[in-house]
């Protein structure tokens, strides 16, 4: 079966000043479909780069993304904005929510930019509310709502209009150990049970445990590669 | 698209900046609406006032200015008999030499202003056909009558120059026998006076000028007649070329209008412009989370222009409302008359277009700043 993402030979090069950085080299990975994956890896060893780049929020200076079989790294950045629309929920740490929209508005936003009735949109609504918890919520602002609770919207957001990919940058850096283990469980079954392919970015070794593999990355290449064993993810 | 209840929600995000901005629009779009109102008011008054149909005869070098000209009283027996062609109703012929004066008026109520005043005779509704007495009679010696705006040039009401009511020039007490009305032109500011009585308060033995009307005849009839008569010493316009001169001295009085109306509207086109930029730097990250969702950059900048033409046409609305309370209306006193400001289609589209430029081009440079950079940069932004 042909992997969701491959990655082939991948660089990122920036300049700054007279100075060229270089957060990727040469970097390859394949992650299969329905897959949880953490990227681990100190501050600068580029981890944030490369989710930018599987999520087509950034191109690479050279090499090959492929999504579903689709080379993303050579998409101008409109052509880009609208592959995200229907391939991609990204999911930030700080939720990213839109403060004078409700949750249910703040979900329906990517919704917007497809051909659904308003009936259609309404009903995927209150299934990714349902699926993330939030069925009682629907009508708060992010401000009368708890940060695990912004973040199960912002979830929801990411997963309403289907996409087979998931990005998640710290998804739990900001919230306490009860709503973080709440979230990382959620983000397991939307992996294991809706087949969402799922590439997180973190800090936190046991937000990595919830993953089915872990890599850790450093100054830009891949180091090391672990399996969390199936009995620790039930 | 994003629909648009998010632009318009956008907008109470920060009621202190919407108020800057609708405040900012309004002081701009009045200001521009009221220099208009005002270059227009005077164009239309001054072109109003002159007819093609009428010449004007003026001493040969005060062709500038017909307060300063000098004509000898003869002259107009002599241009009725020699020139041909000039009107005739029921057999007096269209021509009136007049005295033009500007002199201080005081009323009874102690007020006293520079006046436009005219020394005529009954020939002088010949040739002003605009001129229409609505109430009371043409002046005989000791009296004048009084246009229907004079009151606006001397600054009292309406009430202190009522048929019967005194004025005072110098010493000399006049009353008031009649009231005209001579719409849209300089004329109907005026306080017009027998021409002997002028005279003589003046001290004058000539007139200002004389205004002959045409019937068949053409200016080039007029000219040969000064010509003719070079002893006279006569020069000819036709009225509505004097009037037009007249605005050309007016020009540098409207570009004051102008400048001055575009430093204060480009203090607040300035301060807006700021409040644009802290409104939509504060939403980088979201414009960049959008983006990140699927929203294309035309997209977000179509949103952003609908926010700010919504601040912006409210202030303009405001501005038309303001202008329609307290300038719609109201009238400008001037040197040689006074006119009116009207909010016409034209003043009304220039206000408008006004309010859409400052929505449109006003968020250019800080929609740019709000979307230019690079996704990742703007997702990190604080």
């Amino acid at each position: 079966m042909n992997p969701l993402i491959s990655i082939k030979s991948v660089s990122k090069t920036f300049s700054k000043g007279n100075t060229t950085i270089k957060p990727l080299e040469n970097l390859s990975l394949d992650v299969p479909r329905g897959e949880f994956l953490s990227l681990m890896g100190p501050s600068g060893s580029g981890k944030t780069t490369l989710l930018n780049l599987i999520a087509g929020i950034d191109s690479p200076t050279s090499g090959e993304i492929l999504i579903d079989g689709r080379d993303i790294a050579h998409l101008s950045r409109t052509e880009l904005t609208k592959w995200r629309s229907v391939h991609v929920g990204y999911i930030f740490q700080l939720y990213h929510l839109v403060p004078i929209l409700s949750a249910y508005e703040n979900i329906e936003l990517p919704l917007l930019l497809g051909k659904l009735s308003k009936a259609e949109r309404k009903e995927k609504i209150l299934a990714a509310l349902d699926l993330v918890g939030l069925g009682d919520r629907a009508d708060h602002r992010p401000s009368e709502l708890s940060g695990g609770q912004e973040q199960r919207v912002a979830i929801a957001r990411a997963i309403v209009h289907d996409p087979d990919l998931l990005v998640a940058d710290e998804p739990t850096g900001d919230l306490d150990r009860d709503s973080a283990d709440s979230i990382l469980t959620l983000l397991n079954t939307l992996a294991t049970e809706h087949e969402k392919t799922i590439v997180m970015v973190t800090h936190d070794p046991k937000a990595s445990a919830a993953a089915h593999r872990t890599m850790q990355l450093e100054k830009g290449r891949l180091v090391e590669e672990s399996r969390t064993p199936l009995s620790s993810l039930s | 698209m994003l629909p648009f209840s998010y632009a318009l929600r956008n907008l109470f995000r920060d009621p202190s900046r919407l108020l800057q901005t609708v405040g900012g629009s309004a002081v701009v779009v009045l200001l521009l609406i009221a220099a208009v109102a005002l270059n227009q008011g005077m164009d239309s008054v001054l072109s109003a006032s002159g007819s093609s149909q009428n010449v004007i005869l003026l001493g040969k070098g005060s062709e500038e200015s017909i307060e300063r000209s000098e004509v000898g009283i003869d002259a107009e027996s002599a241009a009725a008999t020699s020139i041909s062609g000039l009107k005739e109703i029921l057999g007096v012929t269209a021509i009136s030499g007049e005295i033009t004066y500007q002199a201080p008026i005081r009323t009874a109520s102690g007020v006293e202003e520079q006046a436009l005043l005219r020394g005529v005779f009954e020939t002088a509704l010949l040739v002003h056909e605009t001129v229409r007495l609505t109430e009371g009679a043409f002046p005989g010696p000791g009296e004048v009558m009084v246009g229907h705006l004079a009151h606006r040039k001397l600054g009292v009401t309406q009430k202190d120059l009522a048929i019967g009511k005194s004025l005072y020039f110098g010493d000399s007490e006049i009353t008031i026998s009649g009231q005209f009305t001579a719409p849209g032109t300089v004329l109907e500011s005026e306080i017009w006076f027998d021409r002997n009585d002028l005279a003589s308060l003046t001290q004058r033995d000539s007139l200002s000028s004389i205004t002959l009307r045409l019937a068949e005849g053409d200016i080039d009839d007029v000219e040969l007649f000064t010509f003719q008569r070079n002893d006279l010493e006569l020069a000819s316009i036709r009225e509505d070329l004097y009037y037009q001169k007249l605005s050309l001295f007016y020009e540098p009085i409207k570009i004051m209008t102008w400048v001055t109306a575009a430093l204060v509207a480009a203090g607040a086109i300035f301060g807006g412009l700021n409040t644009l930029y802290a409104a939509f730097a504060a939403r980088i990250k979201e414009m960049a989370t959008l983006q990140s969702i699927g929203y294309t950059r035309t997209a977000l900048f179509i949103s952003l222009i609908q926010e700010s033409l919504l601040a912006t046409l409210s202030g303009t609305l405001i501005a038309f409302i303001l202008a329609w309370l307290f300038l719609d209306g109201q009238t400008v006193p001037f040197s040689v008359g006074t006119f009116t400001l009207t909010l016409t289609p034209g003043v009304i589209f220039t206000g408008l277009i006004t309010g859409v430029l400052l929505g449109s081009l006003g968020t250019l440079p800080p929609a740019i700043r709000c979307l230019l950079p690079s996704l990742p940069k703007a997702l990190r932004s604080h």
